[in-house]
């Protein structure tokens, strides 16, 4: 009865179209048609035809989708221009989407579907007869099912040729060859193409479809081996499911990254990666989307036109894929290096990929880079212009880590090379870790707020903002001229505090005034005041009393008018001692820094400055000896003419031997005031001068830090202190000591010659007073007359003149040997004291083998 | 109930046929209603729709040629 029903039902659709056909012709001379009723044969003819064709099993090539099938249509009559005949077919459509229950149309999709394919014809025929574009084969489906009632389109594609070919062979060889080429295609394959293409966008989604799955051995998605297409396609689908691949591998460690995130181990920049692979995806989708909505068209076995319909093929799939495939690839590729990086080095990674010469590439890179740097440039710029280290995830390259205050400049902050991207050189790295150093620096031991100012100035400067987002990967040069202007700004500001609110300078300089002992008229106050006191066992001697005297001296002196707090950070330092040291052992002045200063005076570099002092100390010493000597020896010229009436043998002894004593005096005395004098002025204040001007000239606190190293180096270095001059250094000590016993030997060979002088004097006076005060002088000749007293003054002169040629030989033969090695000492300025000291050649000359 | 039906059958055929006429499909309402019909009925619109395309086209052939041909030599 159904079937009854159809068969009436075409019947009438096969009337009705036949004479429809007619009628709507009005312009045509229907005279000349002979058709023009329609006669039974006819009739049946087009019966029988239609029933053949719907009798056959053709089936729509799509699958019935009712919603996708109209925004289909919507979007042709958009393309065709008629966009607002899409906009009423939309709304018809959605009342006639909404008309459901009894009485409505069950197969929506189907009267769509209908009205669609119609349609097309409709607009090809009308097109056809006009068109220009050679039309290259007929669609399959009509040569299939036209048996022989196509001839026109064929016919007028014989104009081609050139000639009009009216003979029927022709088409029917070419349509029987369709023929036999679409039942070969479908031999071939199990699988229509239409099918395979939907299976290949799937398996681009991460999807398994119905043919295409994806394989855990061959890692990859594959069409299964059961299947049997041509190898060609199986190629081909192979090839195009790559992307599929990649896209399993990216979409992995993005979800895998987020799903991590909370245990803190992606970090932001890891974080910015996700997201940005997430954007692309995102155009990625949309991509896939719209070659969905085109593989919802039938595939025609030959193009129609040159700009034919926009379906999709396999080929056609693997030209759309051909971009997303590159980006894919590079995504994946970056998946793989980033999967162990973080921070800066992931950063760093990424941008080692990114010198790229494709367009294509270097473009897509760019957009990546920039969304992946910015936390990076985030935490850069609140560094640089607010000295925060917003880093929660350790990605920053410059570390931070708790110090105490005085090593916060040196040890406080460091970079990390690791995190270091390589997009940001060494040199600008170094330059943005010193000026949020310099900010932390000020803000924690200089407890100044002037920075603030100085970065919103910069940041000004610099043409950014000093809020955020104001900088991306790229822009370098916008990052090094705020870095730079940054720098500029708040390294000028950290050197006027340090200058100004701690005179750095006026501290320098009192340290080299007292420690290092230029203040002349203190250091020889202090010397004749602690003299005494410091002879005495190091055990004994209190610091309190130290302390009292280098008040006086201070006071005495004209240390006096300077600065009370440069006064106040002067201190006496006892150095820890052994049993059997002197009290000059162990004395040393100390200089208390503080915060801030200490950063540059840090106590490896005060233990430097004690050093300095205890050498030049230990030659004050000397030369406060030599000239307390010289003291002693002076009046002689006066009291050797009390000597008259000694023996004339004792008087040339006495003689000889003062003269041997004035001569070793002498040469010790021109020694140590020589080297006094290079120390004083070629080093000390050569190498301050040199400090001053770098002084002036330092940009930031390393240049200071640097400069004040560089001046304590070359005062170590050139007053023999420094490791290769050791030998030198313990020879200058052994020579030191040497100068000490003399001035003992002296003292007491004047004391004996003061003493013979007062017994001759005694003699003719007779003061038993004097006698009595001399009783413990171990002389028992002092009674038994003169020549007892010649006798031991003979004696005494004697040994000291022996105890005298002792000295001066173990001098003169140190000094020589002292001398001899100057000139292969490595600091230049050595050799001029050698010239110095061996000015005449007197020296070289004495030694002339060596 | 069966007036709602009918109510419902003729606004969507009304639709069909407004959404016809802007795809120029050339079909007047009655043979547009043949095809729902068949449609209805489980055919095959694919098929349905070759129909419609040959049966169309037999016809004008005849009238089309003649008048195109001399105008394209």
């Amino acid at each position: 009865m159904e079937d009854q029903k159809v068969i009436d039902l075409v019947k009438e659709l096969v009337n009705r179209l036949l004479s429809q056909s007619q009628t709507p012709n009005p312009n045509q001379p229907i005279s000349t048609n002979p058709n023009s009723s329609i006669d039974s044969t006819q009739f049946n003819h087009a019966l029988r035809y239609a029933i053949r064709i719907l009798s056959s099993r053709m089936t729509p090539s799509i699958a019935s989708d009712e919603a996708a099938m109209a925004e289909s249509i919507k979007r042709q009559l958009v393309t065709q221009g008629k966009s607002s005949e899409a906009l009423t077919f939309a709304d018809l459509y959605s009342k006639f989407a909404s008309k459901t229950g009894p009485g409505s149309i069950n197969n929506k999709w189907a009267v769509l579907y209908l009205l669609r394919v119609v349609s097309e014809d409709r607009k090809l025929a009308n097109k056809q007869p006009n068109s220009t574009v050679s039309r290259g084969l007929p669609a399959i489906f009509d040569s299939q099912l036209s048996d022989n009632s196509r001839v026109s389109n064929d016919k007028e594609v014989g104009w081609s040729g050139g000639v009009l070919m009216v003979s029927k062979d022709p088409d029917n060889m070419r349509d029987i060859a369709f023929r036999e080429f679409a039942n070969l295609l479908k031999e071939e394959s199990e699988v229509s193409e239409e099918v395979l293409v939907r299976d290949v966008l799937y398996a681009c989604q991460g999807i398994d479809g119905t043919y295409v799955k994806f394989d855990e051995i061959i890692d990859g998605y594959a069409l299964y081996d059961s299947i049997k297409v041509p190898r060609a396609t199986r190629i081909m689908v192979q090839k195009l499911c790559e992307l599929g691949w990649l896209f399993r591998k990216v979409k992995g460690y993005i979800s895998e990254s987020m799903d991590r995130f909370p245990a803190k181990d992606v970090g932001t920049v890891g974080q910015a990666f996700c997201a940005a692979l997430q954007d692309e995806l995102t155009e990625y989708y949309k991509l896939l989307a719209v070659l969905e909505a085109q593989a919802m068209n039938p595939i025609p076995l030959v193009p129609e036109t040159v700009t034919s319909g926009n379906y999709l093929s396999l080929r056609r799939l693997s030209v759309w894929f051909a971009e997303p495939v590159v980006k894919m690839r590079l995504m994946a590729v970056l998946v793989d290096i980033c999967k162990v990086l973080r921070g800066g080095a992931m950063a760093g990674a990424i941008h080692m990929h990114a010198q790229h010469g494709d367009p294509l590439v270097h473009d897509f890179m760019k957009r990546l880079l920039r969304r992946v740097c910015s936390p990076l440039f985030e935490m850069v710029r609140s560094w640089v212009l607010e000295g925060e280290l917003e880093d929660v995830f350790s990605e920053f390259f410059v570390v931070g880590q708790p110090v105490k205050a005085e090593s916060l400049w040196r040890e406080g902050y460091r970079l990390h090379p690791g995190m270091l991207p390589s997009f940001i050189s060494p040199s600008l790295a170094q330059r943005i870790l010193r000026t949020g150093k310099s900010i932390n620096f000020l803000r924690v031991c200089c407890e100044d707020r002037g920075w603030a100012d100085a970065a919103t100035e910069a940041a000004a400067a610099a043409g950014t903002t000093t809020g955020r987002g104001g900088l991306g990967y790229g822009e370098t040069d916008a990052l090094e001229l705020l870095v730079d202007e940054a720098a500029k700004r708040i390294d000028k500001h950290l050197l006027d505090v340090i200058y100004n609110r701690y005179k750095f300078k006026d501290h320098c300089l009192a340290i080299k005034q007292y420690l290092l002992l230029g203040q002349g008229d203190f250091v020889q106050y202090l010397m004749d005041i602690v003299g005494p006191e410091l002879s005495e066992p190091a055990n004994t001697i209190s610091t309190f009393k130290l302390a009292g005297l280098l008040e006086t001296a201070i006071r005495s002196s004209n240390a006096q008018y300077d600065d009370r707090d440069i006064l106040d950070r002067l201190r006496v330092k006892m150095m820890p001692h052994n049993t059997g040291d002197r009290g000059w052992d162990v004395f040393s002045l100390e200089y208390d820094a503080r915060v801030p200063l200490d950063t540059v005076f840090t106590e490896s570099v005060m233990s430097r400055y004690l050093r300095i002092f205890n050498f030049l100390w230990k030659l004050r010493r000397v030369e406060h000896a030599l000239i307390s000597a010289w003291k002693t020896m002076k009046p002689n010229c006066i009291t050797s003419r009390s000597f008259i009436k000694l023996q004339q043998a004792v008087k040339v002894k006495l003689l000889s031997t003062l003269r041997q004593c004035q001569v070793l005096w002498d040469e010790m005395n021109h020694f140590v005031s020589n080297l006094q004098y290079y120390i004083m002025f070629e080093v000390l204040e050569v190498s301050w001068s040199t400090l001053s001007n770098e002084m002036e000239a330092a940009k930031d606190l390393d240049d200071l830090l640097a400069a004040h190293e560089k001046y304590l180096h070359s005062i170590v270095e050139k007053s023999l202190l420094g490791e290769r001059s050791q030998g030198l250094y313990d020879t200058l000590f052994v020579l030191f000591d040497l100068i000490l016993r003399f001035r003992s030997l002296a003292d007491r060979l004047y004391e004996g010659i003061y003493e013979v002088q007062a017994r001759s004097t005694d003699d003719k006076k007779k003061l038993s007073r004097q006698l009595s005060s001399r009783s413990t002088e171990p002389g028992s000749w002092v009674s038994e007359g003169r020549k007892a007293l010649t006798q031991h003054a003979t004696k005494f002169l004697s040994s000291m003149s022996q105890e005298l040629d002792d000295i001066g030989k173990k001098y003169s033969s140190l000094l020589t040997g002292f001398i001899s090695e100057l000139p292969v000492q490595q600091h230049i300025d050595l050799k001029f004291l050698l010239f110095r000291l061996d000015f005449t050649e007197f020296y070289s000359q004495s030694r002339p083998n060596t | 109930m069966d007036s709602d039906a009918t109510r419902t059958a003729r606004d969507s055929l009304e639709l069909a046929f407004q959404m016809s006429n802007i795809l120029d499909m050339g079909l007047d309402r009655h043979t547009l209603s043949v095809l729902i019909a068949l449609c209805d009925l489980g055919l095959n619109p694919e098929a349905l729709a070759v129909v419609v395309k040959e049966l169309r086209k037999e016809p004008s052939q005849s009238s089309n040629i003649p008048a195109d041909a001399p105008a394209r030599s």
